[in-house]
């Protein structure tokens, strides 16, 4: 029998999640799964990592800034690495799926942890937002 | 004898003056060569940021346009548009100095066969990638661009690997002497241990690109 999850009692954890101190208690409380999908989210200044169960509520999610990294360190791959060694050691998953989105530079680094860590890749897929002509992109930037 | 050669032939004032000890001769060649001097670089600011648009209109470039992602996974071209074999990311680019010359390092996640296919894609198409570059940059001169393999993703995962085989077999002997105390110790101690473990490690672990 599957127990119905309440989303507000994920919520509450999220919230507690964004106070520094209660960190390492959100580390404990964060549920356990045994399927699921990692979101990765690699932006040119930031790499956040979600990991949901297969129907896409949220278990844990991690960033670059909550592993301590702060301004243009953010962006680095190392950051990118220990978000998402961070993500998967907390809530020990063993297979999963991957969708990336964004093409910054912690995507690889990312991917290439979730690889090394023993989960197993079901497949990865990328899941940036194209637009199929849509509205005009903004001015050039001019340098 | 002084007095009279200057006023026979020109060019030889120039030549005595330059010869002669004299004070005043001296000050007027080094404020010309001063004046001559030519700069043929950019400033140091001006390279970081050009050298950062590239990387993320190449970045953009990957994502969006078709041809290149036809260069990079050839499976695109059949349909196959989300399920990747292999991703291709920018992990840096360098600029030279002049602004000419533009080194992209490539880093390709995937099998042996998905690194050969991108790479050789994206070096097949050096010249429409260059050429886009200049539609979508407003440069005096559009680089050139050389895409270069990068394998330090590669390598240092592999030592972040071998540091956590260290520590994990460091936390196994602290684990077995803890055992000999008693389990109430032990949970605690092992929180403890794992809270204290990670500032070292981040201290220790040294990033190199």
């Amino acid at each position: 029998m599957t127990k119905a999850i309440p989303k507000i009692g994920s919520r509450r954890k999220v919230r507690i999640g964004l106070r520094r101190n209660a960190r390492f208690s959100l580390r404990k409380s964060a549920r356990r799964i045994t399927k699921g999908v990692i979101h990765v989210q690699a932006s040119f200044n930031n790499t956040i990592i979600t990991v949901t169960d297969p129907q896409g509520r949220v278990v844990f999610w991690s960033s670059a800034g909550t592993c301590g990294f702060k301004s243009s360190r953010k962006a680095s791959p190392y950051a990118g690495q220990r978000t998402a060694v961070d993500a998967i050691r907390t809530v020990g998953l063993q297979r999963a799926e991957v969708m990336v989105k964004g093409a910054g530079s912690g995507r690889d680094a990312a991917l290439r942890a979730i690889a090394k860590s023993g989960v197993r890749l079901s497949c990865i897929r990328d899941v940036t937002p194209m637009p199929h002509n849509g509205c005009r992109p903004p001015k050039k930037r001019r340098l | 004898m002084f007095t009279c050669r200057p006023l026979v032939s020109p060019p030889l004032p120039r030549r005595l003056a330059v010869a002669s000890p004299l004070a005043p001769a001296r000050p007027p060649p080094s404020s010309a060569s001063s004046l001559r001097v030519v700069r043929c670089m950019a400033k140091e600011r001006r390279v970081r940021m050009v050298a950062k648009q590239i990387q993320r209109e190449l970045a953009d470039m990957l994502t969006r346009d078709p041809v290149l992602q036809r260069a990079v996974l050839p499976e695109a071209a059949l349909g196959a548009d989300q399920y990747l074999s292999s991703l291709t990311t920018i992990a840096d680019v360098e600029l030279s100095n002049d602004l000419q010359v533009c080194k992209v390092y490539v880093s390709v996640f995937g099998d042996e066969r998905g690194k050969k296919v991108a790479i050789a894609g994206l070096k097949a198409k050096t010249k429409y990638v260059r050429s886009q570059i200049g539609k979508r940059m407003k440069l005096r001169l559009t680089p050139e661009i050389r895409f270069i393999e990068d394998e330090s993703m590669e390598r240092g995962s592999r030592i972040l690997a071998i540091l956590d085989k260290l520590k994990e077999e460091r936390e196994q002997q602290e684990g077995n002497e803890e055992e000999e105390d008693g389990e109430g110790a032990n949970l605690s101690e092992e929180e403890e241990g794992d809270w204290d473990a990670d500032e070292p490690d981040e201290e220790d672990i040294i990033y190199v690109k």
